[in-house]
């Protein structure tokens, strides 16, 4: 099978720096991947490297079956959205829109017929005379969109083409570049730090950390199923809690290094004695009575309710949040949470936080 | 207005005056009789203003010294704005030790002063054969002379234009070239354009490279004819005056015109 885009051991360096290290990806036709990971975790620079604008340090690049290692930007059939959107201010919208076209020397009915078609999926018709200085962000956003669907090419490239825009626009401008790669079904490498953008619009989400892919796989994957501690505190929000515990003598529950030395049930079996990083998602943590099975009770220190639920944090060492999806009562002082056993993660303790047991 | 303001103000115009006090001389000289210039106590304002625009410019053949300068000076702004830009572009991109060491040399080429550099200049020139062909010898010199400062304001423009304007040319199906040409010149054209303008009439003012290098008086610029002036017994200051003027008043017309934007173009990426 010839993916659209495929990547074999790609390595890159600054000087000493190594900042891509054996990347891997393959990319079929049609497919809307994030990568995602902190800021200087490489992914603008693999993005870029796939644009071309960098140079492969070692290994290879193809698109659509094509190596293209080597080659410049312009030969690789690539479109890009930049996170400045990069609109070119000396021209007009429309000059912006048609610039790819007009340099390919295409006829001026197809570039005409191009700009009708464009516009009118973007709602740009009413704007193709203006300069990109007097339009709203928003507006820049999906000229620099138009720009890219235009010229149809073989993969959409995104980097970061959200981050400048308001809260409420990039919720929306969110929905609507999943609905255009839905309609035009064009294969997307998105990059982002957010990582609620990636999870909410990927096929496919690649979770980079110092120039590393730390864990690739469909979004709800590396959710449930995170290879180590890192993917799972960076996939979710809030953001997974970490207690230290030590595998009881039957093998099958641990620990708590918490005052109480409380004990949870988890499915699967571990070596008696083993010490590991519990990972419990706040939102798997239930405050429901009548359970007693695998309960915590935690001493509360401070609540934050954003209206639909409400984040306490406990005052243990370390802090857990609890999401709780009802209210609570404002002087709330103890809260008592049960988390069924299918929802435990267990990570090893030292530094590269594997995954030893991932239930659910 | 406060005291201050009003101080500031006086101190202002008075170091003004004292600039342009030249210029308002020259003038006054040119519309000045010969007995005139000579008159003690000094008289700032002519009596019998007269202009001897025509008579001077026939007599000293200007329309052919002017020729010369425009040539020597559009020559030299051509060369300098061609191959500056592209070498402004590239030091604005590249960046590394060794483009350091370029910049350096680059700035360390305008400190020299053409006085110290005409003599070896000449040396070569005279012996590759370029002193048969003066004029072009003098824009060589005066472009190489003028090529750092130039270099220096482009590169200062070219490094406000985002880089990602020319990755989107360049994913956009650019080459190289095509995006430098299509792109970042049309955006950087505010700041190649002003510091063409400053190139040209530095160079229309050229003297030591001209005066040196050109000995036929056909070919002389402006600025060395007006030494036929100088007489061993006397000197025809009016008429000195009155060639300056012409020359000098097309110059100050234009950078009239043009301060808001020198101005702009100078600061530009100094400010940033």
């Amino acid at each position: 099978m010839t993916f659209q885009i495929e990547i074999d051991q790609l390595n890159k360096y600054y000087s000493t720096n190594h900042v891509l290290r054996d990347i891997c990806m393959q990319i079929p036709k049609g497919q809307f991947v994030a990568l995602v990971g902190p800021s200087g975790c490489g992914k603008s620079t693999l993005l870029r490297t796939i644009a071309g604008l960098e140079t492969a340090g070692a290994g290879k690049i193809f698109i659509e079956g094509a190596e293209v290692t080597g080659k410049a930007p312009r030969e690789r059939d690539l479109a890009m959205v930049f996170q400045s959107y990069a609109l070119y201010p000396h021209m007009t919208v429309r000059k912006n829109l048609t610039y790819a076209l007009r340099l390919k020397r295409q006829p001026k009915e197809v570039i005409d017929h191009a700009v009708k078609e464009i516009s009118q999926i973007t709602g740009l018709e009413e704007l193709l005379d203006r300069f990109p200085r007097e339009l709203s962000g928003g507006q820049r956003q999906r000229v620099a969109m138009g720009r890219a669907i235009i010229r149809n090419p073989s993969a959409f490239l995104f980097d970061e083409p959200l981050s400048n825009l308001d809260a409420a626009l990039r919720v929306h401008m969110r929905a609507e570049i999943r609905k255009l790669h839905q309609r035009l079904g064009a294969t997307s490498v998105y990059v982002t730090h957010d990582q609620i953008e990636a999870m909410t619009m990927a096929d496919h989400v690649v979770v980079m950390r110092n120039g590393r892919i730390e864990q690739q796989g469909a979004p709800l994957t590396l959710y449930d199923r995170p290879t180590n501690r890192f993917v799972a505190g960076f996939i979710g929000s809030p953001a997974m809690n970490f207690l230290p515990a030590t595998v009881a003598e039957d093998g099958v529950s641990v620990r708590l290094e918490l005052p109480g030395a409380p004990v949870l049930q988890f499915i699967g079996r571990r070596p008696a004695g083993e010490a590991v990083m519990l990972g419990l998602r706040p939102e798997h943590l239930m405050p429901e009575e009548g359970i007693d099975e695998n309960r915590l009770s935690l001493p509360v220190n401070l609540v934050e309710r954003t209206g639909s639920a409400c984040y306490v944090m406990t005052n243990t060492d370390p802090e857990i949040v609890v999401a709780v999806p009802s209210r609570v009562e404002e002087d709330i002082k103890q809260i008592g949470v049960t988390i069924a056993p299918e929802h435990v993660h267990l990570f090893s303790r030292d530094a590269s936080g594997t995954a030893l047991l991932n239930a659910a | 207005m406060s005291i201050k303001r009003i101080i500031l103000l006086a101190l202002a115009l008075v170091f003004v005056s004292i600039y342009l006090f030249p210029l308002y001389w020259m003038y006054i000289t040119a519309m000045k009789g010969s007995t005139g210039i000579f008159a003690y106590p000094p008289s700032f304002w002519p009596e019998h203003p007269q202009l001897a625009i025509i008579e001077v410019w026939q007599r000293h053949d200007m329309g052919r010294y002017l020729f010369n300068s425009l040539l020597i000076a559009g020559g030299t702004t051509l060369i300098v704005t061609v191959m500056g830009s592209g070498c402004a572009y590239v030091l604005s991109r590249l960046r590394n030790r060794w483009m350091d060491v370029v910049l350096f040399a680059v700035l360390m080429m305008q400190v020299l002063p053409s006085s110290l550099m005409i003599t070896p200049l000449f040396v070569s020139f005279e012996q590759v054969g370029l002193t048969d062909y003066p004029r072009t010898a003098v824009i060589l010199a005066q472009a190489a002379k003028m090529l750092p400062l130039f270099i220096v304001l482009v590169r200062a423009t070219f490094l406000q234009v985002p880089r990602e304007l020319e990755q989107a040319a360049l994913i956009d199906g650019n080459s190289r070239l095509g995006a430098f040409l299509r792109i970042m010149v049309p955006l950087a054209r505010n700041g190649i354009l002003v510091s063409s303008v400053l190139i040209f009439l530095q160079s229309f003012g050229e003297y030591v490279y001209s005066r040196s290098l050109i000995s036929e008086r056909a070919l002389q610029p402006a600025t060395v004819g007006l030494q036929s002036f100088m007489g061993p017994n006397s000197s025809d200051w009016s008429g000195v005056m009155t060639y300056a003027a012409i020359y000098v008043t097309p110059i100050l017309i234009v950078f009239v015109l043009l301060q808001r934007q020198i101005v702009s173009g100078l600061t530009s990426g100094a400010l940033k």
